[in-house]
């Protein structure tokens, strides 16, 4: 009795050894149709370099237009008062005195504002009464609210030292005026100032596996039951789920090597951007980039898998292509929509797909470290998530509409 | 040998197969003549078992399509109504996945890949990716791709559309050649010459029923028609066509 358990257990291990022999070749075939599939490629290779392309542009962008951040002011009667335009000039801001002007005129010529000194200010301000200073403003000038509150900044810290001196000359200390002093501290650490700026990188990371992925997924799927040679491979002695897993698989290969080209572009553009200007360390490495790529090998399948699902059960390639561009869409949606809410991302948020790989990504790109029992629990369930998906794929396989549709 | 037995098959309602019973013999060439919806397709798919027959019985064989998919597939080499190539891969390297999905390796594949190249002239086509095909090497590739394995039952739906002459006589003489060896052989088919031509029995189909069966001689002996297209309208539609005499 026991002899024949054995020999029937046997059995079945070969028949599983050879069913899988049988799939390498399908294997074989998914792959070489997927990465010979030259408009699938430059999708994949554009989207996946565009986006770190676009970052860097963007942060350097970002560092120029600062460094062009200066204020220009145009004093006129400067000759009244020439130590304060002489102390306003400093970082920042461009102080140049002018003979007498029409305040406007000089706004339109390129300056952020225009300081009119009094007359009498200098005979004024002897005489203790307060002389005036008139600040002209074009408020539809989108920097000059930045200018103007740069100036008027630089006007209290200068008056507040005038009336200091003025005190301490009285013989009044000066801690009178001030019942406390406030200073800023910026707590923030470069790290953290990178994840400010980084913080979109892992929605953009997760939608390239979908971008990278969409035309294969499509071609796989609906693709072949429109040209009817997926009939042929029904026709294969191959149960459905082997045939749904090797196009899952060469899908996948696509959306994450896509991914992956763009983690490490974005890695390779990094010292070439402005980052310490922005006040952002450099904290991702090459093991950053193995470990952010191993973390969306779960989700690059599951991606594939829910795509070819959607593919299948659409109409026709065109419908494919519909259905799934919205897709696309969703989970960006979805992480904004609980970013915007403000949502708690910690606990059972951990074990959902896409929450779990944004929080994971987002800690990596600074250069923290992610908790490996939270990984490997958020992959196990995105992965269980796969296998329901692929089991929901072969049924969809032996669906006879897939076949009377065509 | 292939049985079907009372089988049915409807869509949305519509039946498609009624009570559908025949044999398609080994070493025989039984042809499927019907018009469009007749439903041979149909039929086809459920010999395959792409499709499931709402009631009846398919042996391929001596196995049900219904029961065990696989171990049809092993014994059947199907050429379908469109040839379901993959225009990125080479002809060597669809041939050869095809094959390994059959189970063939080593030098049993190496063998079978050179049987069908020589016997289906592919020699030329061998390393060029199947992408620009003409309608006859397509259906070439696709034959190769169902013989590959030698299946001891061929189904090909219907095999000679929109193939030139050369390409249907290497057909014919391939479709010859498998008889000889024992295979059972299902075609379908409009083409009323290449039917008589080629067929030892005839399977007339009008609305999911088989209306008429024998081989050409017998269905226009049958009919009193002067042709097997005559006798084809007669059995399927029910009514005997002019033949030459009368429109004379």
């Amino acid at each position: 009795m026991l002899g024949a358990n054995s020999k029937r257990g046997a059995k079945e291990n070969s028949h599983t050894m050879l069913q899988l022999q049988l799939m390498l070749p399908l294997l074989r075939k998914e792959f070489l149709e997927a990465w010979r599939d030259r408009r699938a490629l430059i999708m994949a290779v554009s989207f996946a370099l565009l986006f770190p392309v676009m970052i860097a542009g963007g942060s350097t962008f970002m560092i120029k237009k600062k460094a062009e951040e200066v204020t220009r002011v145009a004093v006129l009667g400067s000759a009244q008062a020439p130590v304060l335009a002489e102390k306003l000039a400093g970082p920042g801001m461009e102080v140049v005195s002018l003979d007498d002007d029409e305040p406007r005129s000089l706004l339109g010529e390129g300056y952020h504002l225009v300081l009119v000194i009094d007359d009498e200010f200098e005979q004024r301000y002897r005489d203790f009464l307060a002389p005036s200073l008139y600040l002209y403003v074009d408020s539809t000038n989108t920097s000059s609210g930045r200018a103007q509150r740069q100036l008027q900044e630089r006007l209290a810290s200068l008056q507040q030292l005038v009336v200091t001196q003025r005190l301490v000359a009285r013989g009044v200390a000066t801690q009178v005026l001030a019942p406390w002093k406030l200073e800023m501290r910026d707590v923030s650490t470069p790290s953290a100032r990178g994840a400010l700026l980084l913080a979109m990188v892992p929605g953009i990371l997760i939608l390239t596996l979908f971008v990278a992925s969409l035309a294969t997924s499509v071609d796989t799927s609906a693709g072949e039951r429109e040209r009817l040679s997926l009939e042929t491979l029904l026709l294969q002695p191959l149960p459905a789920w082997q045939v749904i897993t090797a196009k899952m698989l060469a899908v996948a290969s696509l959306g994450w090597l896509g991914s992956l080209m763009s983690i490490t572009a974005l890695v390779l553009l990094m010292p070439l951007m402005p980052l310490a200007e922005l006040g952002i360390q450099q904290a991702t490495t090459l093991s950053g980039v193995v470990s952010m790529g191993l973390l969306l090998v779960p989700l690059a399948l599951l991606v594939a898998v829910l795509q070819i699902l959607l593919a299948l059960r659409s109409q026709s390639f065109k419908d494919a292509q519909t259905q799934l561009s919205i897709l696309q869409i969703a989970p960006l949606v979805l992480l904004m929509a609980l970013d915007m809410a403000q949502v708690s991302l910690e606990g059972g948020w951990q074990l959902v797909p896409l929450v779990s790989h944004q929080q994971w990504l987002k800690d990596l790109l600074v250069g923290e470290v992610v908790s490996l029992p939270a990984v490997l629990a958020g992959s196990a369930v995105t992965l269980l998530c796969v296998a329901v998906a692929v089991l929901l794929g072969a049924r969809a396989l032996r669906r006879e509409s897939l076949l009377t549709a065509a | 040998m292939i049985q079907v037995q009372g089988i049915s098959k409807s869509f949305a309602g519509q039946p498609v197969l009624r009570e559908l019973s025949f044999e398609v013999p080994d070493a025989r060439i039984t042809a499927l003549l019907g018009a469009n919806g007749a439903g041979k397709t149909s039929c086809l798919r459920i010999l395959c078992g792409l499709l499931r027959a709402e009631s009846g019985q398919v042996l391929v064989g001596g196995v049900d399509p219904a029961l065990d998919p696989q171990g049809v597939r092993r014994q059947l080499g199907v050429v379908g109504d469109r040839e379901g190539l993959y225009e990125r891969l080479t002809v060597a390297e669809y041939l050869d996945i095809f094959a390994r999905m059959q189970g063939l390796s080593g030098a049993a594949l190496k063998s079978a890949l050179a049987s069908v190249s020589e016997e289906l002239e592919l020699q030329s086509l061998w390393q060029r990716r199947m992408g620009g095909f003409s309608q006859g090497e397509r259906m070439k590739v696709s034959l190769a791709r169902a013989l590959v394995h030698q299946p001891r039952h061929l189904i090909l739906d219907e095999p000679t559309r929109g193939l030139d002459v050369l390409a249907v006589r290497l057909l014919r003489r391939t479709l010859l050649r498998l008889r000889s060896a024992g295979t059972a052989i299902l075609f379908s088919s409009h083409v009323m010459p290449e039917v008589a031509e080629l067929s030892d029995r005839v399977l007339v189909m009008s609305q999911g029923r088989i209306v008429g069966r024998g081989s050409p001689d017998e269905l226009i002996a049958e009919t009193g028609c002067g042709n097997l297209e005559d006798s084809f309208v007669a059995l399927a539609y029910g009514e005997r066509a002019p033949v030459a005499e009368e429109v004379v």
